[in-house]
């Protein structure tokens, strides 16, 4: 039965209840994923390139660590912002609970950014490509948990029917192959040639059509499996709050960087993959963020 | 010991008498409460009824609030009581979030996450919660559920068969029970919630903990 179906039945409205409280998880949240997504998808695509392309690469390693820890210190920065008593952030530390995907994905966060700065040390002070390699095989591991934790911590929000744990894990690396082709794309400069460039594009192009597809499924059979979902999606359908944002954001990070790479390879254009890039990255925080707020709108009681 | 509440719809009356009581035995700020009963109405003009529904914190048995807590703020007593921990509340609102209920807030006061312990201070000096002790029908029942002979235990096999819990596929395991619930009561979804839809003002949201 549709949302709208079900109101009509039961002929029932709330007539003196506390107002629902507003967004629990604001922007900062969008840019904790969005940064996040970029912070360990670099460190997934110089892996690759490594492997791929060693003669081209190497120059990139010490400039993608750097990119990296910028970036995952704006993902812990925006995480601490959103925090009410962010003076009390080191109880995390000293009392931590293990059930709860925010400890071990803070815990993970902090070994990862250790990680990073020994990276850099090998590049750049000790210039020892061979360490460096062998280093980035477990940073690279450990990327992966580093990444899906966030949908772990989505998942364990019972009250949000919306993130489901397979989907949002998928989404999130997704997100990370998506962001971390696209920086690498805009990155690397004249230090990868059009072959190694295109290797990203294919990276980039893939996972927007999976992530696209994801989205789409759940957009079209999610309402039929919960009754919660089904009220969720009504946000991003009709005249819903978030239906432009939802769209645009879509067309944004996944459908135009999809037809703008088949485009670059058609001419060989390394200007169109650059937008391609460039859209994907613009796009992929209207897309986490309407994910976010939508689930967010809904009564609880 | 495993203590647990109970309601009767079909006696509450919506005096609010549990909420102000609530209010001032916990001292909750302005715009947020522990406790709050919630008017719904059914039907159509003449054939209309008004249904009163308290809404407080589960203590669900498997409660995602405190497995998502990164500190242990949240936690359990050997009463079973889900309890509070505000000092040591770093604010991420993962609670907030987690609670299917929307039981939990953040104390603008404090910054921190806030919500009804049952009067976990006041049942510590073998007194009833605030909310039992003002309801003038009787219709909040608390006590413990192991006990057989507890009211609260009597009540529940009284009523066996009328005895609902909030949002039961969840697999919280609440132990805050219903008597005369409905779907229009217990289910956030089957009402309407047209914009202003509280009879006192067009407030509908609320900043979070006056933070955002």
């Amino acid at each position: 039965m549709a949302a709208h179906e079900i109101l009509a039945a039961t002929q029932a409205v709330v007539t003196l209840d506390v107002a629902i409280p507003g967004t629990v998880w604001p922007w900062l949240v969008t840019v904790n994923m969005w940064a996040k997504s970029i912070g360990t998808g670099v460190i997934f695509m110089l892996f690759l390139l490594l492997r791929k392309y060693p003669e081209q690469a190497g120059s990139l390693r010490f400039p993608t660590v750097v990119v990296s820890i910028i970036f995952i210190h704006i993902f812990l920065l925006f995480t601490l912002a959103d925090l009410h008593q962010p003076f009390r952030m080191w109880h995390i530390f000293f009392h931590p609970h293990w059930s709860s995907a925010i400890t071990v994905g803070a815990w993970m966060a902090t070994v990862f950014v250790g990680l990073l700065f020994l990276l850099a040390f090998l590049s750049f002070i000790k210039k020892d490509n061979a360490a460096f390699d062998k280093t980035l095989t477990w940073v690279t591991i450990l990327a992966i948990p580093v990444t899906l934790y966030t949908a772990a911590l989505m998942s364990q929000c019972t009250a949000r029917e919306l993130w489901q744990m397979p989907t949002e894990s998928a989404q999130m690396i997704f997100a990370a192959l998506l962001a971390g082709s696209a920086t690498m794309i805009l990155l690397s400069g004249s230090k990868l040639g059009y072959e190694a460039k295109k290797t990203l594009g294919v990276v980039l192009g893939l996972s927007a059509f999976m992530s696209f597809t994801l989205y789409m499924a759940e957009y079209i059979f999610g309402p039929m499996k919960a009754e919660e979902v089904a009220f969720t999606l009504e946000y991003i359908k009709g005249d819903g709050p978030y239906t432009v944002m939802f769209w645009l954001g879509q067309w944004v990070a996944y459908l135009l960087p999809m037809l703008f790479i088949l485009l670059s390879r058609a001419s060989k254009s390394e200007s169109i993959l650059k937008l391609a890039a460039i859209l994907a990255l613009a796009g992929l925080w209207l897309v986490k963020h309407v994910w976010l707020m939508i689930p967010q709108l809904l009564p609880m009681s | 010991m495993q203590l647990g509440f109970l309601v009767d719809l079909h006696l509450c009356m919506g005096c609010k008498g549990c909420e102000i009581a609530c209010k001032v035995e916990n001292e909750v700020p302005l715009s947020t409460w522990r406790l709050r009963v919630k008017y719904v109405d059914v039907g159509t003009f003449p054939e209309t009824r008004r249904t009163f529904t308290p809404l407080r914190c589960n203590h669900c048995e498997n409660a995602p609030c405190e497995r998502i807590c990164p500190v242990s703020a949240l936690h359990y007593l050997d009463n079973g009581i889900v309890n509070i921990d505000k000092e040591r509340c770093i604010g991420c609102a993962g609670c907030v979030m987690a609670c299917p209920y929307g039981a939990i807030y953040i104390d603008p006061q404090t910054q921190t996450a806030d919500k009804c312990t049952y009067c976990a201070h006041r049942v510590a000096s073998s007194m009833m919660p605030a909310c039992v002790v003002a309801c003038p029908v009787q219709a909040n029942i608390f006590g413990d559920l192991d006990d057989p002979t507890s009211n609260i235990s009597k009540y529940i096999q009284t009523n066996q068969g009328n005895v609902q819990v909030r949002k039961p596929e969840k697999g919280t395991n609440p132990h805050h029970y219903y008597v005369g619930g409905g779907n229009v009561t217990l289910n956030p979804l089957a009402s309407q919630r047209p914009d202003g839809h509280s009879l006192f003002n067009n407030i509908t949201t609320l900043p979070v903990g006056g933070h955002h």
